[in-house]
Formats: C-alpha cells, structure tokens, sequence
C-alpha cells in the first residue's frame, strides 16, 4: 500500500579516472635582479692540539653575484684568551692572523676569541666567540677497503675502530693521502654525531671515501692514507652539517627551506671559531 | 619527477520517497610522487611519496516543505600515509633501500543543514558538522622536548587508536534578494583540516609533503568570512559578482631554518607551528548562453603567516599566495558538434627566498638568504587551446566518439617550476642564477568514447 507508492530508482555509477603525469625539466640560465643585503664579518678559524701557528681569517660579506675572492678585513686587533693566558696574533697577510708557531690547544679548556675592528662593520668594532675543547679521542686503528663496485670507477673507504664513549658525542674526520689533505673545504668533510654506534665499539664504520673518478682521490695500493679524526661539539657538527646541506653538497633535491646558517660570532657575525683536539690515524692502501 | 593521481569512483543514488533523497559513495583515491636522479652513477636513487584513502561517504537531503530543505550525512576516511621511500636505481648504485614508517588514521564526520526561505528576501543555510580524527597503530610516535629535539619513542601496535582529535565546524550563510537580478550573500565557516601540506619554499626544488595531524601535529583550524554581490545583467545573459572574504587560520605548520627533509623519521621534529590569514577580492564575469561563452575571473589575495622560530617570528609570505589571479576560459561552438576552446591563466610568481649576499667559509660559497619567501619566481602564464569535433549522432549506435586536438602552453611559455643558484665550473667565485622548466608546448590528439 504505502509501499506501493514508493518510487525506486537505483542507479549505480562507476568511475575510473587515472592520470599519470611524467616531467622532464629543462634548465636555462636567467637574470634575477637580487638586493644587495648589508656587509656582515665573516669569522673563520680554530685552535687544535696541533703545535703549529694557529690561522684566524676575517673577511667581509658582499652581494650574491661578487665574482671575486671575499675582500679581506685588515687592520683588526685580534686575541685568543684560554682562561689562564691570553695571546695576540700577528697579521700575515691581509685578513689573516696567526698565533706564535709554539701555540697549541689543551682539551678542557675554554677558549674565547676577541676581535678588535680598525672600523665598525654592520655598526659593530668588537666581536667575540667562545667554544670549549672537548676531551681527546684516539682512534684504535684505521683499515682501508676498495668497493669496484661502488661508483662508475669504484670508491676506496677508510674503516675506523675505536670504543666510542657513552656520553654523546660528535666528530669529524679529514682524509690526507700522501701527505696532502683530500678533505680540503667544509663541504669535503665528514662530521657524524654517534647515533649509530654510541657507546659500542665502532667495528670498522666508514669514515672516509675516496672517489676513484676524481683525480685528486685516486688511491694507488701502498699510499699511506691518514684519518685526522676531531671530537667537535654539537654547535660546531650542526654548523658543518647546516653548511653542507646550505651548499647543496649532500643532496640538492632533498636540501630544506634555504636559512642562514647559525654560526658562534657575536653582534651578528657570520661563521665559526671552533676548539677541538685531533689525532691521527695511518694505514698503508690495501691492494686492489 | 613525476606525478600521479588515481581515483575510483563508486556512486549509488537511492529515492527513498519524493522527499527523501539518497547519495551513497565510495572513493578510492591514491597520490603519488616520484623524485630521481639520473640512472648510471653511484648516487642514482628514485624516492617515492604515496598517500592512500579509502572512503565512504552517505548523504540524504529531505525535502521538507517548499521552505526547507533538510541535508544531513555521515563520512568515514581510511588514510594510508607511505611517507618515502627511497631506493638507489642501477647497478652501480650506493644507496641501500630506506623506508619511513607508514602511518594510519581514521577520519569521521557527521553533519546536518538546513536550507531555509525565510520570507521572499531572505534565504539562511546554517549547519554543524562534527568531525574526529584518530591515529591508529601501528606506528611510531616521537616525543620532542621544548626545543624540538627527541627525547623518546613510542611504538604502538595493529589497531591501537593512540590519540584522537574531535571538533565541531559550524557554517551560516544569509542571502538577500535585492531583486530579480541582483542579491548579496554572506558567509561564515569555521573548518577543522585534520591533513596538512607542508610546502619546501626552496629556490631548488619545491617539496610538497603532506602530514596527518598527530600527538606532534594539531589540526588546523579556520574561520572565513566572505560577503560578496551577485548580479545578473544583460536579460540575464551575463552574471557578474564581486566577493570579499577573510580567513583566519590557527595551528598552520611549516619548515623551520634548515629542516632535514631527506629521510628523515623525525620529520615533525622539523616543523614548526604558528598562525596564518588571508583576504583578498574575486571579480567574476560568465556568459553562459550563446556561440561565444564562458568566463572571466580575477582575485587579488595576500595570504601571510607567522610562525615561531620561523623569519625570526615576523610574518612572511605564505608559500602559495599569488596576488594576482587572472583566468579566461572562453568557447566558441561552431556547431553543435564542434567547439573551439581556450583557456588562460596568469598567476603571480610564488614565494620564494633567494640569497642576497654570501659569504666565503671554508673554501664554501654560504649563502646568506633574504627573509623566508621574500622573493617571488618569474609570474606564471600559459594559454591551452582546443579544438573538439563529435561523432555524428547516429540514432542505432550505441556510443559516441569524439575527436579532440589540444595545445598545452600554445606560446610556449617556459614558466619557472625553480630557480638555483650554481657556480660557474670554470670560475668557481662567479654564481648565477638557471631556471628549471617542466614543460614547454604540448601538442596532443585524443579519442574519446562513451558508451
């Protein structure tokens, strides 16, 4: 009855849309006008365990597209006080200052630098920076290992074994072959914080890789290959590892929102003064 | 780089009586991206970010009286989030296989409308919608101090319902029947969004990545008010309409300086959370009658945020806000079975931040960067034609086919998807700016047919 007075419609629809799109990106070069931003210092230096003349470089900032070398910042008092003593460096060249060739860092010690300008850059004449150094690690040993199969012309990687300590901890790791520092920019070397292996016994982890299709890199068997191994702190592995990604080194297309990278200058300074113990490590190129 | 999008669709209308009326659906819909570098080098790897949902959704609208009109329903999502997943690609490569957790949520919502005539002036459509959000197992939950670092994790296990989100979304909208040709309506909403985009802003390659609201993650909340006047003219042959609104949102998310994007399990670790709004003006023209048709449309938007440790806490430009917003779609029908169609858009570049000084640091180039988004790429137009002749309407054939020739970018303009900044290999202290394109002219000729 009042069944009968319902209407029944059925109706059954069944879409199926797909779309797939594949892109393949074309590159050309563009003008893009770019304000020039104000001129900032640019501070860049260390003090190791190494006995040796200890380099403090002072540059300035200048627009994106300066196609010269940074300009130099000349004229500075600048003075390295570890808490019992305080030294001032020499001017060798302009924009670089040096300490006696007999100075040397002691691990536990802090270490402040102070930076004196002729002129004011940014509205400021004094800079300061402090960084402690961390305790000395020595590595146990150092092997090296040759992948073929790694890269077009297979990579050379240098194992590293050591007990890593349980507190956390971050290092850096420089090769030298022959000599001659293959880890020569900030982009070139390795900095790892010990997420992996904390407090274990680091049973040959890679620290350093040798790109056989780089000239520079090329590893005869018998090369005496020597690991310059850094106990960092963490400010100083998150400057490196912000410069790295900044720079685009790691992995361009996977680099995060382009930000300046926080550095330990004061008064808005860029870049890093850093204190850190090394030890070196040597093994003799396994045979391919 | 490439992108897809796959839906299945299946629709069931029921008449449960002249007054009742029913709608059942269910969606699958799959998102994905791929990213990859060339094959053949030890660093050659393809990464892969899906998102999955699977739906069901119930609405009836009950026509009460020829002044109300009753619509209520019930929706249930089943989100699959595969974050990333990354695999070197040929012989020759470095890279092991590396997989971010997958994680799961539920999403339901329940709501009711009533659309009533008030008098011969006044229209209302008022309404509330309750929705829920819940995470379900398994999955990994990190817990991040105050300074976003993490303390520790929880992993809980198949079907464990770990945390959940309810809220209450109430929407108003008044009409005013000026008279036969004119009215203004205004509109409030208030929005719970339970899925987020988080877009990389940077000059290299735009990331977009989606997160589901979690214990790290709130949803995002929105109220948007809008008042516009619509009026028809020309015997109502072209409708016109002017629009303003204001949207205020709350919980919006994005990168903070120097986010780790690459793999990285702790990406919510990497955001940062703040407040966002937005106004802006849409002027409309469409003609739907006649041989010529279709319709003009501009909008003129400023959409901006301010986030926490994000631009030193100033607000900046959202990712997405394009100023200016122009699009024609126009047609001209030839004859019933041949139709001439363009379409132009034109949009603002979007935000980005370009470097504005450098400074040398370890033998490194640094960039040192304008404020978040402070930059825009080049503005983006393109023009896409086509042309669609049908089959002739044979009345014993079953189906219908037509033929369609089309031109994607008809000028082929070569709109920026991203700008770099690289060094020059045979001077290394010399850096200019290179622009990626996507695509340049596209010309394409398809078949279609229904039966």
């Amino acid at each position: 009855m009042q069944n009968n007075r319902i209407n029944i419609k059925i109706k059954a629809l069944v879409l199926l849309g797909s779309a797939m799109l594949i892109f393949n990106a074309c590159t050309e070069r563009i003008d893009i006008d770019l304000e020039e931003s104000y001129t900032r210092l640019v501070v860049e230096g260390m003090v190791t365990t190494d006995t040796l003349a200890h380099t403090i470089r002072l540059t300035s900032t200048t627009s994106y597209y300066y196609s010269e070398t940074a300009p130099a910042v000349s004229g500075a008092t600048v003075t390295i006080d570890d808490g019992t003593s305080v030294i001032t460096l020499t001017e060798t060249e302009p924009g670089t200052y040096k300490t006696p060739t007999d100075y040397y860092g002691i691990p536990g010690r802090t270490y402040q630098l102070n930076i004196g300008l002729a002129t004011a850059i940014n509205g400021h004449e004094t800079y300061t920076a402090v960084s402690g150094m961390s305790p000395k690690l020595t590595l146990d040993s150092i092997s090296s290992v040759y992948h073929e199969d790694w890269g077009s012309d297979g990579y050379y990687e240098i194992k590293c074994y050591v007990l890593d300590p349980p507190s956390t901890d971050y290092y850096m790791f420089r090769v030298i072959k022959n000599g001659v520092l293959v880890s020569d920019s900030l982009t070139r070397v390795l900095v790892t914080d010990d997420r992996f292996y904390n407090g274990n016994y680091t049973n040959g982890v890679g620290i350093g890789f040798l790109n056989q299709s780089f000239e520079k890199e090329i590893v005869t068997p018998g090369d005496d290959l020597t690991i310059e191994s850094s106990r960092i702190t963490e400010e100083y592995y998150r400057f490196i590892s912000q410069l790295q990604i900044q720079s685009g080194y790691q992995n361009p297309l996977f680099s995060g929102p382009p930000a300046n990278i926080s550095g330990n200058i004061s008064n808005g300074g860029i870049g890093f003064f850093a204190a850190y113990p090394v030890s070196y490590s040597k093994t003799i190129a396994s045979g391919l | 780089m490439s992108l897809g999008n796959q839906t299945g669709t299946i629709r069931w209308n029921h008449l449960f009586s002249q007054k009742l009326f029913s709608n059942f659906t269910l969606i699958h819909s799959m998102y994905d991206y791929r990213l990859g570098t060339p094959e053949g080098n030890a660093n050659s790897f393809i990464w892969t970010s899906k998102m999955q949902n699977q739906s069901g959704k119930a609405d009836f609208t009950w026509y009460i009286n020829p002044n109300n009109t009753f619509k209520y329903g019930a929706s249930m999502i089943v989100h699959t989030f595969d974050p990333g997943h990354a695999k070197g690609t040929g012989s020759e490569s470095l890279f092991t296989e590396f997989t971010l957790p997958h994680n799961y949520a539920l999403e339901y919502g329940v709501y009711l409308s009533n659309e009533q005539r008030i008098n011969e002036k006044f229209l209302v459509k008022y309404g509330v919608r309750f929705s829920a959000f819940q995470n379900i197992g398994p999955g990994t939950v990190y817990n991040y101090d105050q300074d976003y670092n993490v303390m520790d994790s929880v992993v809980y296990g198949k079907r464990k319902i770990y945390k959940t989100y309810k809220a209450l979304e109430p929407r108003l909208g008044i009409n005013y029947i000026i008279s036969n040709t004119a009215s203004i309506k205004a509109s409030y909403s208030g929005t719970v969004q339970y899925i987020h985009l988080a877009q990389n802003s940077t000059a290299g390659t735009p990331l977009d990545l989606w997160f589901a609201s979690s214990p790290n993650v709130k949803p995002q909340k929105a109220d948007q008010f809008a008042i516009g006047y619509f009026r028809n003219i020309k015997d109502n042959a072209l409708e016109t309409s002017a629009e303003v609104y204001y949207k205020s949102m709350h919980d919006v998310i994005d990168f903070k300086d120097n986010a780790e994007l690459l793999l990285n399990p702790q990406l919510e670790g990497e955001l940062r959370t703040g407040k966002g709004w937005s106004y802006g003006l849409e002027l409309m023209v469409r003609k739907n009658t006649g041989k010529l048709n279709g319709w003009i449309s501009y909008t003129l938007s400023a959409t901006r945020r301010k986030i926490a440790g994000i631009n030193d806490g100033r607000s900046y430009r959202a990712p997405y806000e394009k100023p200016h917003n122009i699009s024609v779609v126009l047609n001209y029908e030839f004859s019933e079975r041949s139709v001439l169609s363009a379409n132009w858009v034109y949009a603002t570049g979007a935000p980005v931040t370009f470097p504005t000084g450098r400074a040398v640091i370890g033998n490194v180039i640094v960039p040192i960067y304008s404020d978040r988004n402070a930059y825009r790429l080049p503005d983006y137009h393109r023009l896409d034609v086509s042309y669609t002749l049908k089959g002739k309407n044979k009345k014993n054939r079953k189906w219908q086919g037509e033929w369609n020739f089309s031109v994607y970018n008809a000028y082929g303009r070569k709109n920026a998807w991203a700008i770099n900044f690289v060094e020059d290999q045979d001077n290394p202290n010399q850096t200019f700016a290179e622009k990626t394109y996507l695509f340049s002219i596209i010309p394409a000729i398809t078949y279609n047919f229904k039966f």
